[in-house]
């Protein structure tokens, strides 16, 4: 019982996913770090690995490179991903690695040789764990893991050692103390062992997880004290255990047989009879059937006796039918009921919802043939599997999907390029650059020669060009002309106004020339950028559906050849369970088969008593 | 009667043997770890084509929540609009607010958007300082360029007032 206390108690501790360092809340450097961490916190560790491999090869974890592989290693190590899990953590050693990352790893190295039942290996990695004097929880997490450890080697002593110069922070004093105490009992030092107890065993409990660690510290010391054969310390400790409490039953059977070892069985029968009562399947109910005939025939009532133990037998052989029919019903098929039960399609976690056998009458005994402990990991791996396959099951129905998401994407191109080819092949960009650049080319001429009659207007040209014509004829009128002279003057006074007006516009001009194509300008190249891309795209975009048929074919595969391997690893974890359950049902009718032959031995006894006192009662 | 409490010891440490013998790693586990990485490398595999084809990088808007202490602010549900559109609505469960002020970061919308500039508007409903009902909105603008965007709706507690403080922040 002390192994298995401490087995629920480290299962307590870490099967809830704690990940040493990663509890207290932390401001994430990239988000998609934080989205693995919201899945982490709510167990979900198949969709977190998921999401963190993912964001592992988009490379979107440039700040938390190194916590992310330690994290995916605590994530696998949830997931029952053992193996891998190592592998990763030994590659956090390098030398590269910070000492509080090394130190993790080292912790989760610790823990995976130790699941894994490698003592030694997990002794040594233990060792190499050097937590932060600050960091007190991981501490004290650490010293629990190194007390199993020990113990598990039966070093119980050095397991002792090890909690002993452990200060334990807030919220881990009672698991520490437990633990040393169970371990100071192993190591044979009763005294101590029972003052480590008794404390924990005397202290207050605020919450229901303190209350039950505070009972199963009695019950372990009340157990431990009858086996040393002090029933009075042991009934004292006993009576401790709440009667409300998850171990009020061994903790009744207990009582008794304190009092019973000191020759108190009137006493006795308060705890058993009530015990009794209770009409439980569990060992210590099934034990006091025994127990109380047993205990009225200490008393020298062979009457209660007799009526005790004919009422055990019967008990006896109505639960060896039920267990018969169970073993009858697991055989023809209720257990895969039972599991089919269990499928949730959620991944990773505990089944908080004990599954039901409704109709049939003894299916009781194999919902709680399942509900042991022993059964959770290959529960587990069933549900696993299971979830495996569903997830497999969907994908593989919507990868067709996928394909006419890139037909579309193929059809859209193959019906807008040509046209937009069409376009592109008409150079309109390439034109107008040339166009924009010849003008700015005439500009950069028409700054250097600096002639006012480059800029000016159609219309100034038109007056020029009549002046020239109009001074033209008057050079061809004869010098005796009475009005040549004075025409002539006009038309040289006119162009004089007229280039006098030009000359006074070209700096306006100019300017405005100028800003005219610098403004131009920008369209003109975003114009031609846009004639780029256009082009660009029109290559890259076939790369938008080029190839994804192939890789969508090569998932296909991979997911069409999984999905056998996970049924038949589904059926072997099926068959596994169905063994144990028989195994399990087989060892139950033992143990009724071998409650009844003492019973009836008992019975038979008691008559041949009561036959005896007769005779002697009615002796002349 | 030495005999019977052998039998009674002897049943109850029966089951911590149970326990210990199941750690051992046997072929089947080694089996079903196999192909568990297996499906989570095929599932990254299908992940990122999807990704990939869903919401290309040039177009991608992902738009994320998370909160510290949550000691001012209750979240009961959120709703998010973008350019006047809903995107997203959803309602909490004590576990994910739980994740969420452990550090956990929720994406609560991926999507395509144009370049340019968009309008986000995210309401939220819980319960206020002193468990009164509480909603409050918070409207960002933001541009999409080349590449994924990433907006982060936050939710702060704002120790000198005693009132949550909702912000965003573009990454």
């Amino acid at each position: 019982m002390f192994r298995h206390t401490l087995m629920l108690l480290f299962a307590g501790l870490f099967a809830t996913g704690s990940f040493a360092g990663a509890d207290k809340p932390q401001r994430v450097q990239d988000l998609q770090y934080g989205e693995v961490l919201f899945h982490f916190y709510q167990d979900d560790y198949f969709t977190a690995i998921s999401h963190l491999m993912a964001a592992q090869a988009q490379s979107q974890l440039p700040h938390h490179r190194d916590e992310a592989e330690l994290l995916l290693g605590g994530l696998q190590l949830s997931y029952g991903m053992l193996d891998e899990a190592e592998t990763r953590f030994e590659k956090l050693l390098g030398p590269d690695t910070s000492l509080d990352l090394r130190n993790r790893a080292w912790f989760y190295l610790t823990k995976i040789s130790y699941q894994h039942g490698l003592y030694e290996n997990a002794a040594k990695a233990f060792k190499r764990v050097e937590p932060s004097k600050h960091n007190k929880a991981m501490q004290a997490e650490l010293a629990v893991l190194g007390a199993n450890i020990y113990m598990a080697m039966g070093k119980d002593a050095a397991a002792t050692e090890i909690l002993d110069k452990t200060r334990a922070p807030e919220g881990w004093k009672e698991y520490l103390q437990i633990n040393k105490g169970i371990a100071q009992l192993r190591a044979g030092d009763i005294k101590a062992g029972q003052a480590t107890l008794d404390k924990l065993g005397r202290e207050d409990a605020s919450d229901e997880e303190l209350l039950a660690l505070r009972d199963r510290a009695n019950l372990a010391l009340g157990y431990q004290l009858l086996r040393e054969g002090d029933a009075e310390q042991a009934r004292k400790y006993l009576n401790r255990v709440r009667l409300r409490g998850p171990f009020m039953q061994e903790a009744l059977l207990g009582a008794g047989w304190a009092d019973a070892e000191r020759g108190n069985y009137e006493a006795a029968l308060t705890p058993w009879l009530r015990l009794n009562k209770l009409g439980s399947k569990q060992p210590a109910a099934l034990e006091v059937r025994l127990a109380v005939p047993y205990s009225f025939a200490q008393l020298g009532d062979r009457d209660r006796a007799i009526y005790f133990y004919e009422q055990a037998i019967e008990y006896y052989d109505t639960e060896q039918a039920d267990i018969d029919a169970a073993i009858q019903a697991a055989s023809s098929g209720a257990l895969l009921e039972l599991l089919a039960q269990a499928d949730t399609h959620e991944s990773g976690g505990w089944l908080h919802d004990a599954p039901a056998l409704n109709d049939i009458p003894s299916g009781r005994y194999l919902v709680d043939v399942l509900s042991q402990h022993a059964f959770q990991e290959n529960l587990k791996d069933y549900r696993d599997l299971g979830f495996l396959q569903t997830l497999l099951n969907r994908r593989l129905a919507n990868i067709d999907l996928l394909h006419g998401m890139v037909d579309t994407r193929r059809l859209a191109y193959e019906s807008r390029s040509p046209a937009i080819r069409k376009r592109l092949e008409q150079h309109q960009a390439q034109a107008l650059q040339a166009r924009w650049e010849a003008l700015n080319e005439k500009l950069a001429t028409l700054q250097q020669k600096k002639d006012p009659l480059d800029l000016a207007t159609g219309k100034e040209q038109q007056q020029l060009a009549t002046l020239d014509k109009v001074e033209q004829i008057l050079n061809h009128l004869p010098d005796n002309h009475r009005q040549k002279s004075a025409l002539q003057d006009k038309a040289r006074w006119l162009r004089g106004i007229l280039y006098w007006q030009i000359q006074a516009d070209y700096p306006a001009r100019l300017w405005e020339v100028r800003k005219q194509l610098q403004r131009l300008q920008q369209p003109v190249e975003k114009l031609l950028a846009t004639h780029h891309t256009i082009e660009q795209a029109l290559e890259t975009v076939p790369n938008s559906f080029n190839g994804y048929d192939q890789r969508i074919e090569a998932l296909r595969t991979r997911i069409q050849s999984l999905l056998p391997a996970i049924q038949e690893a589904r059926n072997h974890a099926g068959q596994q369970i169905f063994q144990l359950a028989m195994q399990e049902l087989g060892a139950r009718r033992e143990r009724l088969v071998s409650y009844r032959a003492q019973a009836r031995y008992a019975l038979a006894r008691s008559y041949d008593q009561l036959a005896g006192q007769t005779e002697t009662e009615g002796a002349p | 009667m030495k005999s019977l409490l052998g039998v009674i010891l002897a049943g109850l440490m029966a089951w911590p043997l149970m326990a210990l013998a199941e750690k051992q790693p046997t072929g089947m586990q080694e089996d079903v770890q196999n192909l568990k990485k297996q499906v989570l490398e095929l599932n990254r595999d299908l992940f990122l084509l999807e990704e990939e084809l869903l919401f290309p990088s040039n177009t991608q808007v992902s738009v994320f929540l998370s909160m510290d202490v949550g000691t001012f602010f209750q979240l009961d549900s959120i709703t998010v609009k973008l350019d006047g559109k809903e995107v997203a609505n959803y309602l909490y469960t004590p576990r994910e607010i739980d994740a969420l002020i452990r550090g956990g970061v929720q994406r609560i919308h991926i999507g395509n958007i144009k370049n340019g500039e968009h309008e986000l508007v995210a309401f939220f409903t819980g319960k206020g300082p002193h468990g009164r009902d509480y909603r409050r909105g918070s409207t960002t603008t933001f541009k999409k360029g080349l590449g994924p965007k990433y907006v982060e709706l936050q939710i702060v507690d704002a120790t000198s007032n005693q009132q949550p403080e909702f912000s965003v922040k573009e990454w």
